[in-house]
């Protein structure tokens, strides 16, 4: 492990901790012969049940690459990646496919909600297709748009709607599955400063009350101050971990801190 | 602007394919029907035949014209939106409106004259095919000429020429007047989506309304007004069916969407969200393609309707040979002797008839010929011919009329017609086209009453014997006809008349080119309907790639995708095939009307082969779409 730990005010971690992933020596090369780059080198990464942990790094440190291979949109070089006690370098297409599709929830950061339907409907698509019930989709659905304050909306077509309210509904959509872990790309990219706290708002309170699981890929440490524990990304390595212990507004300034110290290009993302 | 113009049509090339083609497609029909009147083919069908065909032709023509017209704006609008929002983009290039028309104009005409050059092109090539198939198909023996000459190539150009100037003119005003922001959002117009209620109940019942009109008119029966009912009929049915798609089917589909146990099931959270989103932008087309589909099942039952008629008229027109018409009785026996030396008799009889003076008829046609038969003479005929004889004893006052065949008659009512003759009203009871009296039932009025009646009215005309005789070698006819006159001319009395008809004859051949051409008819618009919805699927496919990819992402195997991409095609083929369905069965009834004949089988058979034609085009849009999805 290359990484540096700062544990500073650091919360007691839970006596048993369930994996939800577990990635070893994960490298990721592009390119063919002569023109290879090595993107990832070597990762290593432990996800629990229950953790919100962010990742941030400067451009072309590696943070999309881990979170494709992650969510299995991508294949690595060499290492593994377990998911749902699965080594998911060796299974099929197919398998992938229903991995994502019921253990993995992703936010985009342009939102991706299908503009033929209402946000209703884009929420339940998961389940629907997966063969759930018209009336638990229902359910489950209304529950959701409820705790994310976007309940009065579902009629609504997205391109009715704001940024924040789009994105609540693609995180409704991620969580509806109940999965395992979510997958968010830089969720709040596209969003103003106030729609962007209000959905981390919401990733935080689904986290605390213990429905999600998130790793959540980002260059603003604002954004990154939600999260549990912070992993920051050089060069396709995991430089340090920084873990917030209580107050998120000391972690940001942790954050800030360790940026600045890295100075150059993180600091121009 | 020109090599502007120029260097974006050769590079979008592939993009005007589709419209290069369909166009090209609709100058190739046109060009071959416009050479089939001038290749003088049909000079040997005889002066009264080839005009009957040139009219039907013509007719065509403007059918195919008016078709072309609504093809070409159509085809051009959907052209136009997808272009605008592409050239739309030069007026960040500081480009006027009024160039950004210009060059769109231009590229519109280069598009225009490849298709004219492609159709006239392959129209020559495909003339003498073209003539070739439609003369086998009638049964005609003809010379076929494969020079196309220049006047169809003039006459093609021109119709074409004039129709798709007006729609690039029209575009170019479009744009001349379209704002920056217009053009930019051209392609999304008309996506959104979700239409009011109110807005759809209202549409829906008057669509309801106006196509159960155009429904009730198209099979009403009616004393004279049956082109009348049918013209209003043709005009309520296309007015309803856009109503129908534009109101009661989204009506429908929305309030499916909003009942969730029904949306969640299977893929139809998939597919029905998307035939709603695009509902308000296609259905347009999917009403144009029922009308067409509708066309195309009507042309082709025609068709098959005509021919049928072709075949019983001939059958009908040829009961007999020979027929006399002798105020003696006796003529029967030596008239067989003549015409039967050397030849077998198959069919004989001999009947009374009272000629009526129409003075005594009160009637609409006074120079018409009115003839009575008694019920129980006509009942000894049917027995003798082994012909039918479905008529009841009949009352003083009831008479039965007997007609010939009619191709189409307009009268499609004869409920409570009465004939007033000799001072006594009739009412008809029957009117049935059984061919007692053969080929005399084309120029005459017969009609049957009983014994009683019949002696009743001696005295109001002057009784016949009409003796009639078929035939069994139509070889011999020539040569037993000229036995027959010298025969007939040889009688001294000067009151015999001789009926003679040559089972050879072509007279109604024109009937038979009729028939083929509503089997061409038929083709061009169920290619013309399948081609339009390709077109309109294929484009919808291209803004599916994107979301078909976010849903991959997410983990949606391509299965559930291809399901729910087949699930909607055949919602947007089935939904105007479905109309049609419901429709052909009054546009058929109709023509079943005009024919005063059963076409339900034949109905049945065209709606199948438009079934067969449509499965695949769905088969070879769901290939298309499928690819262009990225699935």
């Amino acid at each position: 492990m290359n990484h540096v730990e700062e544990k500073n005010n650091m919360t007691t971690a839970p006596a048993q901790r369930v994996h939800v992933a577990v990635v070893k020596n994960l490298i990721k090369t592009y390119g063919g012969k002569g023109f290879q780059t090595r993107v990832l080198k070597g990762i290593d990464l432990d996800i629990c049940r229950n953790d919100f942990i962010a990742v941030m790094g400067p451009s072309g440190s590696g943070k999309t690459t881990l979170l494709n291979i992650l969510s299995t949109i991508d294949k690595p070089t060499q290492g593994t990646v377990i998911l749902d006690g699965q080594d998911i370098t060796r299974v099929s297409n197919r398998e992938l496919s229903r991995l994502r599709r019921d253990k993995i929830g992703f936010v985009f950061q342009d939102y991706n909600l299908l503009d033929t339907m209402t946000l209703q409907d884009n929420i339940a698509l998961p389940l629907s297709l997966s063969g759930v019930s018209g009336k638990e989709c229902v359910e489950k659905v209304r529950k959701l748009a409820s705790l994310l304050g976007i309940e009065e909306h579902l009629k609504k077509y997205p391109y009715q709607l704001s940024g924040g309210q789009r994105q609540r509904g693609a995180t409704c959509r991620a969580l509806v599955t109940e999965p395992e872990i979510i997958f968010a790309d830089e969720p709040t990219g596209a969003l103003d400063s106030k729609s962007g706290r209000e959905l981390l708002e919401c990733f935080k309170m689904v986290n605390d009350r213990g429905q999600a699981t998130i790793l959540m890929v980002t260059h603003d440490p604002f954004c990154a101050s939600y999260a549990k524990d912070v992993y920051i990304l050089s060069d396709g390595k995991i430089l340090c971990r920084l873990s917030r212990g209580g107050d998120r507004k000391e972690f940001y300034d942790r954050i800030i801190d360790v940026q600045t110290s890295m100075g150059g290009d993180f600091l121009c993302q | 602007m020109r090599k502007l113009a120029w260097i974006n049509f050769k590079y979008g090339f592939k993009q005007y394919l589709s419209l290069v083609i369909s166009l090209a497609f609709t100058v190739l029909v046109l060009f071959n029907f416009q050479n089939l009147i001038c290749s003088g083919a049909f000079e040997i069908l005889g002066t009264r035949n080839r005009e009957y065909v040139e009219m039907i032709i013509n007719m065509i023509t403007f059918v195919l014209v008016c078709f072309m017209f609504f093809f070409i704006w159509y085809s051009t609008d959907v052209f136009l939106t997808r272009r605008k929002k592409e050239i739309g983009i030069y007026v960040f290039m500081g480009l006027s409106n009024e160039k950004i028309g210009k060059l769109y104009f231009l590229e519109t005409v280069f598009t225009g004259l490849w298709a004219l050059f492609l159709g006239l092109f392959f129209g020559a090539l495909s003339s003498g095919l073209f003539q070739m198939i439609l003369l086998a198909i009638s049964d005609l023996t003809v010379e076929i000429h494969f020079r196309p000459g220049l006047k169809p190539v003039f006459v093609t150009a021109g119709i074409y020429g004039a129709v798709y100037l007006i729609f690039a003119v029209k575009g170019y005003v479009n744009l001349v007047r379209s704002s920056v922001l217009g053009m930019i959002s051209a392609a999304k117009q008309n996506e959104y989506v979700r239409q009011s209620k109110a807005i759809l109940f209202i549409k829906s019942a008057a669509g309801t309304a106006v196509l159960g009109s155009g429904y009730y008119l198209a099979v009403k029966r009616d004393q004279g007004g049956a082109m009348g009912n049918a013209l209003a009929a043709v005009a309520l049915v296309t007015a309803g069916v856009y109503l129908l798609f534009g109101g009661l089917i989204p009506l429908i589909f929305q309030t499916a969407a909003g009942n969730k146990r029904f949306l969640y099931k299977n893929q139809r959270i998939l597919w029905v969200n998307s035939l709603i989103f695009r509902m308000k932008k296609n259905y347009r087309t999917y009403a144009m393609v029922s009308i067409l589909l509708l066309c195309s099942v009507t042309a082709l039952a025609t068709s098959f309707a005509m021919r049928g008629r072709y075949d019983s008229i001939i059958r009908f027109e040829n009961t007999y040979t020979f027929q006399l018409l002798s105020p003696w009785q006796e003529l029967d026996e030596q008239a067989a002797a003549v015409i039967g030396d050397g030849n077998d008799i198959v069919v004989r009889s001999r009947i009374p008839l009272l000629c009526v003076d129409p003075s005594y008829v009160n009637t609409k046609y006074p120079d018409s010929r009115y003839t009575i038969l008694s019920w129980s003479d006509l009942k000894e005929l049917a027995r003798e011919t082994g012909m039918e004889f479905p008529i009841a004893p009949l009352g003083d006052d009831q008479i039965v009329k007997i007609s010939h065949l009619y191709l189409m008659s307009l009268i499609t009512d004869k409920s409570g017609i009465t004939v007033a003759i000799g001072g006594r009203t009739y009412s008809q009871v029957e009117d049935i086209s059984i061919p007692y009296m053969g080929y005399l039932q084309e120029n005459m009025n017969f009609y049957v009453v009983n014994d009683e009646e019949y002696r009743r009215l001696r005295s109001f005309g002057e009784e016949l014997y009409a003796c009639s005789y078929r035939i069994g070698d139509p070889g011999n006819f020539m040569e037993t006809r000229d036995r027959l006159d010298r025969f007939v001319a040889g009688l001294e009395d000067g009151h015999t008349a001789r009926v003679a008809i040559d089972p050879e004859s072509n007279e109604l051949d024109w009937v038979k080119v009729m028939y083929s051409v509503c089997i061409f008819m038929f083709l061009v618009f169920v290619l013309a309907s399948g081609s339009i919805m390709f077109m309109k699927l294929y484009n919808d496919a291209f803004e599916e790639k994107g979301r078909c990819q976010v849903m991959l992402k997410m983990g949606f195997d391509r299965g559930t995708l291809k399901k729910a991409m087949k699930a909607e095609l055949a919602v947007a083929y089935g939904l105007p095939f479905a109309v049609m369905g419901i429709s052909s069965f009054f546009s058929v009834g109709a023509l079943a009307r005009m024919m005063f004949t059963d076409l339900t089988g034949v109905n049945l058979v065209s709606v199948a082969a438009v079934l067969g034609i449509l499965v695949l085009w769905y088969g070879l849009s769901l290939q298309a779409c499928e690819k262009n999805a990225g699935l």
